[in-house]
């Protein structure tokens, strides 16, 4: 049986109401009209990931986003995001964010590419609806200018 | 989405969705060890023409310790309920 992480995050929040969860107003199913080996894969993070040089997130309502280069030579990866789970991930954000995973089944040719760039965000936000209306478009904005096929969130 | 927190999961139904039986924040494997990452990645790229409609979960064959033990999930515990 799956650990239950609602009970526990109830139990964190407390005195305060439980997170609410919203699952998105619109329908967000598209049809696969390429083979695995086709699509150009973008990674989706919400561990609020930045390189060095990029400005850092801003705990804990942050509605902005970071594009990172698919190169796994770009630099060194940072967390900003404010979890109390943060310690293992920062020593290989890797686990959360498998870039060197993806650009090797790119070269194996299980994959098509990936993309240049993948894209970064906090988690958490209690914003919703500016999220479902300012963020998500403008993710899908980059994706759609980077020709990817596959947007593939790794939630934190 | 490749996520580890199927409660959630299953209350947000995203489009195609592959749960791992890891802890939050180590979604794919332990710090260094590539091969599991690749291993991770592909199972969850392999289930994408196996999704036929949307609010699909489907379970990936991981598990955190070999033996299937379960004492990870105290230790997550603790550190959500932890003070910072």
């Amino acid at each position: 049986m799956a650990f239950e992480y609602l009970p526990v995050m109830a139990q964190s929040a407390a005195p305060k109401p439980p997170r609410v969860l919203v699952a998105p107003t619109k329908p967000a199913w598209h049809s696969l009209n390429k083979t695995v080996n086709q699509l150009r894969v973008a990674l989706l993070t919400s561990a609020a990931l930045r390189l060095a040089d990029q400005p850092p997130f801003t705990p804990r309502e942050d509605l902005s986003y970071r594009l990172l280069s698919s190169d796994p030579a770009a630099g060194k990866i940072i967390i900003d995001h404010h979890s109390r789970i943060g310690a293992v991930p920062r020593q290989d954000p890797e686990i959360i964010f498998p870039r060197t995973a993806l650009a090797t089944l790119a070269i194996q040719g299980f994959i098509g590419s990936p993309s240049p760039v993948h894209v970064s965000f906090m988690g958490g936000v209690r914003r919703q609806r500016e999220i479902e209306n300012e963020l998500a478009p403008a993710i899908a904005r980059e994706l759609k200018q980077a020709d990817v096929d596959l947007a593939l969130l790794v939630p934190y | 989405m490749v996520g580890t927190a199927l409660d959630i999961m299953r209350r947000v139904r995203p489009p195609r969705a592959a749960f791992v039986d890891h802890p939050v924040g180590r979604t794919f494997g332990r710090p260094s060890d590539r091969r599991r990452q690749e291993e991770i990645l592909t199972a969850a790229l392999a289930e994408l023409p196996k999704f036929t409609e949307a609010g699909q979960i489907h379970a990936l064959q991981f598990q955190w310790e070999s033996d299937g033990g379960r004492l990870w999930e105290e230790e997550l515990r603790a550190t959500l309920l932890s003070d910072r």
